[in-house]
């Protein structure tokens, strides 16, 4: 098995009158037991140039149980501040990834349906990086 | 305004051959701007006792179409535990056991709540936060 872990520190000093500092780091694990994820996409990397939806993660492409837990790294490496993606899984709208950001969310692939797709808001170019990391 | 940073760290020495450190740092600010986002929830700490699905963050009018970010973390150490994640009853994912996940929430719309469902009804420990930049006051 793998050890791969995740880690997340938010920090700010000015956020709140008192300073923030929080930090968690997850290791990667099958669901429900201490068994290393084995099996990623590997680092990837998009350039879109059109505002149309792009399929990142085709769920019934992918040989990888339902309901588990797989996760998933996007991030916008745009440079240009109002430039964003869009992410939405199955059609619904998780949220706005803007030049600079990230995330990192579990997927659960528990249907066909359950794809993770990007619409960029410019049809100039626009380059993101993405990674799965998934169970057998 | 404040400035607030969002870093992560991905590591593996062994998962493919070559070794994985990705470490990247996100300024949190407002959408399509560079004003840092001023506003947040604080950081919450819930123990849930019930397996009964509920809001963890109300869909605002405030928030429609702007650059919210959420961390939520499940704090439980027991490995099978989790909880289910949905937005708008589209199920996200499953955060198990000492998993956490950052996102971006534009809140698309009224009824695009974040939702939450632990897999336990014995005390199951939950962390979150929301960094954003406005949210509806509800009436009494």
């Amino acid at each position: 098995m793998a050890t791969t872990t995740a880690q997340l520190v938010l920090t700010s000093t000015d956020l709140l009158s008192d300073s923030l500092s929080v930090s968690a780091i997850a290791t990667l694990t099958n669901a429900g037991g201490s068994t290393g994820v084995t099996q990623t996409t590997g680092l990837a990397r998009k350039k879109s140039e059109s505002t149309s939806l792009y399929i990142l993660y085709d769920r019934s492409a992918l040989s990888m149980p339902a309901a588990s837990a797989h996760k998933i790294y996007i991030k916008n490496l745009s440079t240009t501040a109002a430039q964003f993606v869009t992410i939405t899984i199955a059609g619904e709208e998780l949220g706005r990834l803007y030049a600079g950001d990230w995330c990192f969310f579990p997927w659960s692939a528990h249907d066909d349906a359950n794809d993770i797709s990007i619409t960029p808001s410019v049809s100039s170019a626009l380059t993101i990086e993405h990674m799965l990391f998934f169970e057998s | 305004m404040a400035t607030t940073t969002a870093t992560i760290t991905l590591s593996s020495a062994d998962i493919q051959s070559d070794v994985l450190a990705l470490t990247k740092q996100a300024t949190l600010n407002k959408g399509g701007t560079t004003t840092g986002l001023e506003q947040t929830t604080g950081l919450n700490k819930v123990i849930y006792t019930a397996t009964t699905n509920i809001v963890l963050l109300d869909s605002t009018a405030l928030g429609v179409g702007k650059a919210a970010k959420v961390y939520i973390a499940n704090k439980s150490t027991d490995a099978s535990e989790y909880v289910t994640l949905t937005i708008n009853a589209q199920i996200i994912g499953r955060l198990y056991a000492g998993d956490w996940m950052f996102i971006p929430w534009s809140q698309s719309d009224a009824a695009g709540n974040i939702e939450l469902a632990p897999s336990v009804a014995t005390a199951l420990p939950v962390e979150y936060m929301m960094i954003h930049e406005g949210a509806t006051q509800t009436s009494a």
